[in-house]
């Protein structure tokens, strides 16, 4: 199995609380990881970590070496007063040329065809602080994919999200199968088990990692969540080979 | 003769004394400088960085006094070092810019009080530097404007977008850095120039009012941008012919900021009737 990502004993303390101990685990190229675990298990401390936003031991390693990440945060907290449009906030991290001279014709181009590629594109023009979770999740989206990321990172997409937007969210990642190697934080199981090629269990310490059929077994998820995310799951239907 | 000369001789149809038309020129050079700042600076949460970085004025006079530099000098490498600070208090204690903002305040201010209080010659040429006087501009001082003016355009030319982006998501998708420290070196400049120009209680309007009155109005960033620009521009200009109209003749400083005020209440009021640009 091609790896893009290695963990290998990846530890975080805060203070004298240990947020990720020993962690080890891969990410297979090309495939779709899920990250689940409980609230407070080290999901998103496990992401900072591999964007470089967080200092820890251990070692993450690329593969190839510096790879290009695209990283849409879970349920950002921004001034949505601020007067910036859905492209205009698409523009900043696509173009040095200020947006107070306006955009060019290139540049909405190329929004254009990402904003495309997300579902989004009646947004282009509508004010970033008056869109829905789910419309400012696609937004995100578009802003993570339009430096064209080797790995792109998503931090529990679904959170605020209203149905339509999960349904969205959910063809999403069916069109990002094989496209690029995509590496979601998400306590949602059902969304872990539908779009999921590689799950890790994560409850501060690795619980267990493989394909979901293997993962989602009572037993595991117990380990992982506690004995009742157990019951709800039964045995998984058929065994399926590694990505 | 000055190489602004011929300026000064433009503006005669509109006033007569020179120290007016001094007045005239250096402030549309600041409106020009602040707007953007205080764009930034309210698009950040940073529109009490002025205030904080102004109030520093009377350590910086003391520190220049009691060391023999130029108090003037003193006060901007004092104002420079403070806005670095506050930016590092922000990025490496992990406050947020607020909590910074008001501890800097309070330690700039107990520090100067402590230093006069050592030393009472510290207090010479104080209330210039609380009160401003944009009448007594001299022609070095619109030549440190404009020369800011074109700092202004470099930084905003190169560094704009991704300013704004930190102010959007400042622990996501913006890359920090330098860009803080840069941003926080030159509000901090912007700010002691504003604070010579109209005084330290005066200057946290001139960058905070147009640049609030912009954000009302406007349906996009490139709208928010121009329209603080204008307002700036409108304000300083505006508020200046006012305050030199016989029945009038009020302070320079007061009547420009209650005219960018008198601007920010126009733009409620006509949101409750129109929509944004």
């Amino acid at each position: 199995m091609a790896l893009a990502v290695e963990f290998r004993e990846v530890e975080v303390t805060l203070g004298e609380f240990s947020v990720l101990k020993s962690v080890t685990a891969k990410v297979p190229l090309g495939r779709q990881t899920i990250v689940i675990g409980p609230n407070g298990g080290g999901k998103s401390t496990l992401i900072h970590c591999l964007l470089g936003h967080l200092p820890y031991k251990g070692q993450i390693t690329f593969t190839p070496p510096n790879p290009k990440l695209g990283y849409v945060p879970q349920r950002p907290d921004f001034d949505r007063s601020l007067p910036l449009t859905a492209q205009e906030f698409l523009a900043l991290s696509l173009t040095q040329r200020p947006i107070w001279l306006g955009l060019t014709p290139k540049v909405k181009r190329k929004i254009k065809d990402v904003l495309e590629l997300v579902k989004a594109t009646p947004l282009a023009a509508k004010p970033l602080g008056g869109l829905s979770g789910g419309e400012t999740q696609r937004v995100l989206l578009a802003a993570a994919l339009l430096n064209d990321p080797a790995i792109l990172i998503l931090d529990e997409p679904a959170t605020g999200v209203d149905v339509y937007g999960e349904r969205l969210l959910c063809e999403l990642l069916d069109d990002f199968k094989n496209a690029f190697t995509v590496i979601m934080v998400s306590h949602d199981l059902a969304t872990a088990r539908a779009h999921g090629d590689w799950v890790i269990c994560l409850n501060r310490r690795v619980v267990a990692e493989g394909v979901p059929e293997t993962i989602f077994q009572p037993d595991i998820l117990s380990a992982t969540f506690g004995l009742h995310q157990g019951l709800i799951f039964g045995p998984p239907p058929t065994a399926q080979k590694e990505p | 003769m000055s190489a602004l000369t011929p300026l000064y001789d433009l503006l005669t149809v509109v006033y007569e004394p020179l120290f007016m038309r001094r007045a005239a020129v250096a402030l549309f050079l600041l409106s020009l400088a602040v707007s953007g700042a205080g764009v930034l600076a309210v698009s950040r949460r940073m529109a009490f960085f002025p205030d904080t970085v102004g109030h520093s004025a009377l350590a910086g006079l003391a520190l220049g006094v009691l060391t023999g530099l130029d108090p003037q000098v003193a006060v901007v490498f004092f104002g420079l070092g403070l806005g670095l600070f506050i930016v590092f208090l922000s990025r490496k204690a992990q406050f947020s810019n607020d909590v910074s903002l008001a501890l800097v305040f309070s330690g700039a201010v107990a520090l100067g009080i402590a230093l006069i209080s050592r030393d009472p010659r510290a207090t010479a040429g104080l209330s210039r530097w609380l009160m401003g006087d944009v009448l007594t501009v001299s022609d070095s001082e619109i030549v440190a404007l404009g020369v800011l003016d074109v700092i202004s355009l470099v930084l905003f030319l190169t560094h704009y977008n991704r300013l704004i982006l930190a102010a959007v998501f400042p622990a996501g998708l913006a890359a920090k850095g330098l860009g803080d420290y840069l941003f926080g070196a030159y509000l901090a400049v912007v700010s002691v120039l504003a604070v010579q120009a109209v005084g330290v209680l005066l200057a946290t309007a001139l960058l905070v009012t147009p640049a609030a009155t912009g954000r009302l109005l406007a349906a996009s960033g490139r709208s928010f941008f121009w329209l603080a620009l204008v307002f700036s521009v409108l304000a300083a200009q505006l508020g200046l012919f006012i305050s030199f109209q016989p029945g009038i003749n009020a302070s320079a400083g007061a009547t420009i900021v209650l005219t960018g005020l008198a601007f920010l209440g126009l733009a409620s009021f006509s949101r409750l009737f129109k929509g944004r640009i």
